[in-house]
């Protein structure tokens, strides 16, 4: 099942930086590969094997690790080499990491060993590309940075290839001693015998004989992993040190970022889009632009129907707009200054027509009538109706539209030269920009774009770099200015063209957060806990903008089409209500164990362009269910935590399926564990299984009432100070806040500290971890505290940062303790899940302070900050 | 169009451009300095932020012609005979970075602040540091490792 072999493609070896004299060994699990195991004279002739080039051993012996996932801040690149360097006992300082471009298809890791045919595996596991080969992740996601799901899916392959790299130095070294393997250990990059009856040898001494190693098998290869108490980095506080190098290059200027490549010809273009979502461009006058020195060319950016027509905002179309191609970015921008004022724009489309009624105030009040009404059960038990009534508890809670806002805008650079594209951007999503950019470049007609052939064809017509990121938080999952920088390129051929966003564009051309009303009403028992339960969301799904809603310009048969197309998307719902992926995050799977209990999920229709943002349903899904348990503990007069576990109770796995929740893969991993017969009746368990589990959720507000000394605060605090609690589950992950804030008699608000708990699995880089709870609760409070993005006429009202404010480093916590609660679990996400809780631990928190209960984001809006 | 000689990182450097164009498109566009990023282009986000003549100024809304008559340090040029600046270490020491997009423009006001005052307080670092944004919320290291930065120094 694995296989090590000399590496002879020429492009992998140029990837490599090594040239084609070096001997390279890679390293590969796909059963074919080890089915035609090469023999050594093949090896040595260099006969191609199929490979997936995690990994290779240069002939001094120094490894090169190819990261493969979208960095943007969370620490992947390193992390996922440190698995794998860890595993082969490699010294760190002769590992160097290599950013790999878009080629998902290199990526997507088999399963290690056949799959029986009768072995049903659901989304994203079952995508073979036209063979019986399964893969622990979808080929078209296994580069896809999202989701928070970089180290769930990874961390065991890497964990495979390294020790069956490790495992080959081991038995190469004993055959060359005459010894039994198990006399010898790896140790740094060296292979040592135990009785010191022979000098240990450097993996460079090793690499020929190591590729004579027969091939393991799996259940052989688990035997070699090494265990917990041997890891140098997994888990280990040391794995901080395998960051050094990307952090010395970042804080030297020496990183360079998409927009850092400097293509000799290159030319700036700066656009000026349509405000409105599915707006077109009527007319315009260059006539001004033109005279800016520097200025080359204005022309009209309209991707023609070759992605097909999307939904509200069309997909990942960007709005149609103006371009104005300069010499240099600062020519562009006062080329695109003078171009503004004299654009028309064409906005009698229907859906345009529609789009530019859009106001966000009055949408509010739509939003609140809808949750107001009974809508669609998604989940639901015993009898809410019934048992309503007594003591009732009732809110509505609201949640704005909100832009990413990466520190680094948007930008892509492209270059057609003959039928070749080459593309160099900032992505989340590379598979798919390259895909986009490529169906633009070469005019793929809509009906052939989703085709495998297509596909392959586009992986090979088009280079994709992504180097470091800027910053992505979802923004950057979606292509849209690679699109645009691919069609500039189509229309210049042989110039290179770098679309350079501003911040303007990057807050006015936003997918944005959904906007969201909830209506939460509960009925309390005699002991002042729920009897009964109604959770109603309103929110403007992102399946909205992915697919056409009905249409009255299309025939029944279309719109038939396009409804059955989105519900088979990832189980993509129905316009106007939401899809699965969005009610699987904190609303199906909302925690609390009331007898009664009805969820629903009500219409919101779509009038600009929908995306999502770090933890995507869940801000609101928390902020409204974190936010109603502090209030019926209030109207109970119960401490918060301690009403809190009340709700959680004893805990237990939430069987969703008995309560009519559609079968989901929660946040894209399954719900049940996926076993695989294998070596007659043996069974492994090949994908673990992600259920809720209350009992995680209580340990970890547990354990955040410990660390903040929730119990021996309560009712010691000075006037105008509070806590609050909250917690959630989200991308497989169980968090716990308590923030301790105070309040000045003017509702001045200062955070003064930061507990939170977190349960994420194996925490792999425990200082990663630490960083993404620091920054994702500083995510958190900058949404809750400012963040707004309002629409009039169908346009967004905000520019910049002075009208959209972020947290700035005066607001930020004084003091964050975090405790991580240690687990043998497999690793799950921490780039999302510390989010969700902030906003309503928050809200919780200045209602104790003797604040307002704020149920509006932002709360900037009612106190003071 | 005018043509300036301007004093970069210790290096003179002759560049031919408009006289309104904002230092920082000199910088990366003209001069490949890309260590200094644009992040707003209005003086809001401190990613642009460089010395002139020691002092932190927002690049993006420099003109040229005036930054010309100053010495102008940017972040590729804040090492010293080969040694990096006390925040630097500090920063690459306390893991400081997460996309490390905004950090050349924290360090060059971080650096700035610490050439005046050693040892700062929570309030003079607020003060000095509420101009830079930083979206991945490492706010809380950077406080940290600024005060260990002023030790190192």
């Amino acid at each position: 099942m694995s296989v090590i072999y000399k590496v002879t493609r020429r492009d992998f070896l140029r990837d490599l930086g090594v040239g084609t004299g070096a001997l390279v060994l890679g390293c590969s699990l796909t059963p074919e590969a080890s089915a035609k195991l090469p023999s050594v004279s093949e090896l040595i002739h260099g006969i191609p094997v199929p490979d997936v080039p995690f990994v290779a051993l240069k002939l001094n012996g120094d490894v090169v690790i190819i990261t493969h996932r979208a960095e943007m801040g969370q620490g992947i690149r390193a992390s996922l080499a440190a698995v794998l360097a860890d595993e082969l006992e490699a010294d760190w300082s002769r590992v160097t990491l290599r950013q790999a471009d878009a080629d998902s298809t290199k990526f997507g890791v088999p399963f290690p060993y056949p799959i029986p045919p009768e072995t049903k595996l659901g989304y994203p596991y079952n995508r073979a590309r036209g063979t019986r080969q399964f893969f622990i992740l979808d080929p078209d996601v296994a580069q896809f940075t999202d989701s928070s799901r970089s180290m769930a899916a990874f961390y065991v392959p890497m964990r495979l290839f390294g020790a069956a790299l490790r495992r080959a130095m081991v038995m190469a070294a004993a055959k060359k001693w005459g010894v039994d393997a198990s006399e010898c250990y790896a140790e740094q990059h060296q292979v040592k015998h135990r009785g010191n009856e022979h000098r240990p040898l450097d993996y460079k001494r090793l690499l020929l004989g190591a590729q004579k190693v027969p091939v393991p098998q799996y259940d052989e290869l688990q035997t070699w992993l090494k265990k917990p108490a041997e890891w140098r980095f997994i888990n280990k506080e040391k794995m901080r040190e395998t960051f050094a190098t990307d952090a010395t290059a970042m804080v030297t200027g020496q990183v360079q970022y998409a927009g850092d490549f400097h293509i000799p010809g290159m030319l700036t273009a700066m656009i000026e889009r349509c405000p409105v979502a599915n707006g077109a461009v009527k007319s315009w006058d260059d006539t001004e632009a033109m005279k800016v020195p520097g200025v080359v060319k204005v022309m009209k950016v309209s991707i023609p129907t070759p992605l097909g027509p999307g939904g509200v905002g069309g997909a990942f179309i960007p709005h149609d707009g103006v371009a104005v191609i300069a010499e240099n970015t600062w020519a562009a921008w006062q080329g695109r200054r003078k171009l503004k004022p004299t654009i028309q724009w064409d906005l009698t489309s229907p859906m345009a027509a529609d789009n530019a009624r859009y106001d966000s105030t009055e949408y509010r009040r739509t939003l609140q009538e809808s949750t107001s009404k009974p809508g669609r059960p998604v989940r639901w038990r015993g009898d809410v109706d019934g048992a309503l009534g007594g003591t009732t508890v009732e809110a509505h809670y609201y949640v704005p539209h909100l832009a990413q806002a990466p520190m680094e805008p948007p930008v892509a650079t492209a270059r057609l030269a003959g039928d070749h594209l080459e593309v160099w951007t900032t992505t989340q999503n590379p598979d798919m920009a390259q895909q986009m950019a490529g169906v633009v470049a070469f005019g793929i007609p809509y009906d052939n774009w989703e085709l495998e052939k297509t596909k392959e064809e586009m992986r090979k017509k088009v280079t994709l770099h992504m180097p470091l990121l800027g910053g992505g938080f979802g923004r950057k999952s979606k292509p849209d200015y690679v699109v645009e920088a691919a069609y500039l390129a189509r229309e210049n051929p042989g110039i290179p063209i770098r679309v350079q966003w501003t911040r303007e564009d990057d807050i006015q051309f936003a997918y944005y957060n959904a906007v969201s009303d909830q209506y939460l009403k509960a009925s309390l028992g005699a002991d002042g806990r729920p009897t009964a339960l109604l959770q109603r969301s309103a929110f403007t799904s992102l399946f909205g903008t992915l697919f056409p809603p009905p249409r009255k310009d299309f025939t029944s048969e279309v719109n038939t089409y396009y409804r059955e197309k989105r519900r088979d998307f990832r189980l993509g719902g129905e316009y106007p209500y939401g899809s699965s992926i969005e009610r699987s995050q904190g609303l199906e799977d909302m925690p609390f164990n009331v007898p009664n209990l009805r969820i629903e999920n009500n219409p919101a229709p779509n009038h600009i362009r929908v995306g999502w943002m770090r933890s995507v349903a869940n801000v609101y899904h928390a902020f409204g269910i974190c936010s109603f348990a502090d209030e019926m503990a209030r109207a109970a007069g119960r401490d918060p935590k301690d009403y809190l576990l009340d709700l959680i109770g004893t805990g237990g796995i939430l069987a969703l399926e008995k309560e009519h929740v559609e079968q989901n893969y929660n946040n894209e991993f399954p719900i049940e564990k996926i076993e695989v017969p294998f070596s007659g009746s043996k069974v492994f368990q090949v994908i673990p299984g992600y259920p809720p589990d209350t009992r995680r959720l209580r340990k970890v507000v547990e354990e955040v009432a410990r660390i903040s000394g929730w119990d021996a605060k309560k009712g010691t605090l000075p006037k105008g100070r509070g806590l609050g609690i909250a917690a959630h589950r989200s991308f497989l992950s169980y968090v716990a806040l308590v923030l301790d804030v105070s309040l000045g008699d003017n509702n001045e608000l200062t955070v003064n500290e930061a507990f939170c708990a977190i349960d994420c699995g194996l925490a792999v880089n425990l200082d990663r971890v630490t960083a993404q709870i620091e920054g994702g609760i500083n995510y958190g409070l900058s949404m809750a505290l400012l963040g707004e993005i309002t629409v009039k006429n169908g346009a967004v009202e905000q520019h910049n940062f002075d009208d959209y404010p972020v947290l700035r480093i005066d607001h930020a916590p004084r003091k964050t303790t975090i405790h991580i609660v240690q687990t043998d679990l497999d690793p799950t996400g921490v780039g999302e899940p510390p989010t969700p809780v902030v906003a309503p631990a928050l809200a919780n928190a200045i209602v104790a302070a003797g604040g307002p209960r704020l149920r509006e984001i932002p709360f900037r809006k009612k106190i003071v900050v | 169009m005018p043509v300036f000689q301007l004093h970069v990182n210790g290096s003179m450097r002759t560049v031919n451009v408009d006289g309104n164009m904002p230092l920082l498109w000199v910088l990366r566009d003209v001069l490949g300095l890309t260590g200094t990023k644009f992040g707003c282009g209005v003086a809001q986000c401190g990613a642009c932020t460089v010395h002139v003549n020691g002092r932190p100024v927002r690049s993006c809304v420099t003109d040229v012609g005036v930054a010309a008559l100053g010495q102008i340090t940017t972040i590729e040029g804040l090492a010293q005979d080969g040694q990096l600046h006390p925040c630097q270490r500090a920063w690459v020491e306390g893991c400081v970075p997460q996309c490390g997009f905004c950090q050349p423009g924290q360090i060059m006001t971080a650096a700035a602040l610490l050439a005046r005052n050693k040892n700062p307080s929570d309030e003079d670092i607020d003060n000095a540091m509420r101009g830079n944004i930083c979206r991945c919320g490492t706010y809380p290291r950077i406080r940290e490792m600024i005060k260990e930065a002023g030790r190192l120094s």
